[in-house]
């Protein structure tokens, strides 16, 4: 195997070892132990994931120094918000995790039914992408309780392109996220992530260790529903969205 | 309430809160207009406050196989008559 590869290959096993035998030695009986006898179950998950990813991201930007990460410091600051940020790799939703310690986001359903991860994603309040036959119940309770989570601080993030970009350009918005934002008067944080898929690239399996680059994470708009005289609608607020990733392009 | 003023009122509501663009009573919700599992708990918000009562689980999970107006009015007379059996 040639020197650069070897490299690449050491950093990817690296991250599957914290993601099964880290996940085993030192977050499993924390899970469930949580799951037990937490207060509120589903904030000690969210706050076990938080931190179990922020170890993946220390390993990884120990392993693979070519990479820097410049991270808006404000982003791990919002509080009752929905975020919307571009997706490009399946990094981006372990590094929003690892970076908002309550957080929910929308899952694909079929990642419920897997065993372990479909426990954890289920105790820590995500939401199923749709609310069809055996996931309504599942659906409605948590929308019906996104306004008090919000209300306590806790954030919902969501990629609304609903999947990773192949050309970094964004794509069609769903509105799932903002009509979440409309329902419960919640401001919306736009969010624009960078140069995720040169460090782990859609279709590969390996992490690209070798390249130079940059991974960025910014806040491009703040949309506060508090500043409108009405609630804005749903349309408007897509447009907005549309509009902070559009400028950002010129 | 009859059906033609039930009719009227979720109409409004879908083209004024929804953004609906000339709601057929028979268009699907989700093909047609987008209308999600989202739109539908906010929806069903609203037929609370039209019933003036709280919806069970059991009747809010029957709310999500919903596909057409026609589908919302059949069921928002069927929850109102059962309540006054």
């Amino acid at each position: 195997m040639r020197k650069d590869l070897l490299s690449d290959f050491l950093v990817t096993i690296l991250c599957w070892a914290w993601f099964t035998l880290g996940f085993l030695v030192f977050f499993s009986w924390r899970y469930v132990g949580a799951a037990l006898f937490a207060r509120e179950t589903e904030t000690s998950i969210q706050r076990l994931s938080s931190r179990f990813y922020q170890v993946l991201f220390r390993i990884i930007r120990v392993a693979a120094p070519n990479h820097r990460w410049e991270i808006d410091e404000e982003v791990g600051a919002i509080r009752s918000a929905v975020i919307v940020c571009n997706h490009l790799s399946y990094l981006d939703p372990l590094l929003l995790i690892a970076l908002l310690e309550r957080h929910r986001t929308i899952v694909k359903t079929r990642f419920f039914k897997m065993p372990v991860f479909g426990w954890v994603i289920k105790k820590a309040g995500y939401l199923p992408a749709s609310g069809n036959g055996e996931f309504s119940g599942m659906m409605i309770d948590q929308l019906e309780s996104m306004k008090d989570f919000l209300q306590r601080g806790g954030n919902l993030f969501i990629f609304p392109e609903g999947t990773r970009s192949r050309d970094g350009k964004i794509g069609n918005l769903r509105r799932g996220a903002l009509k979440i934002a409309r329902l419960c008067h919640a401001p919306v944080y736009v969010l624009r992530l960078a140069n995720t898929d040169k460090l782990f690239m859609p279709g590969k399996f390996l992490f690209n260790t070798r390249i130079k680059n940059t991974i960025s994470l910014k806040i491009i708009d703040r949309i506060q529903p508090a500043c409108q005289h009405t609630t804005p609608s749903t349309a408007r607020l897509e447009q907005r969205v549309l509009q902070a990733y559009s400028e950002l392009a010129k | 309430m009859n059906r033609d003023e039930l009719q009227e009122k979720i109409l409004t509501i879908l083209t004024v809160d929804f953004e609906f663009s000339q709601p057929g009573l028979d268009d699907n919700l989700r093909d047609d207009h987008g209308f999600d599992s989202i739109d539908a708990i906010e929806l069903l918000g609203k037929i609370e406050v039209i019933l003036g009562i709280t919806l069970t689980r059991e009747e809010k999970e029957k709310a999500m196989e919903i596909r057409t107006i026609n589908d919302v009015l059949d069921y928002i007379e069927a929850i109102d008559s059962s309540r006054h059996r």
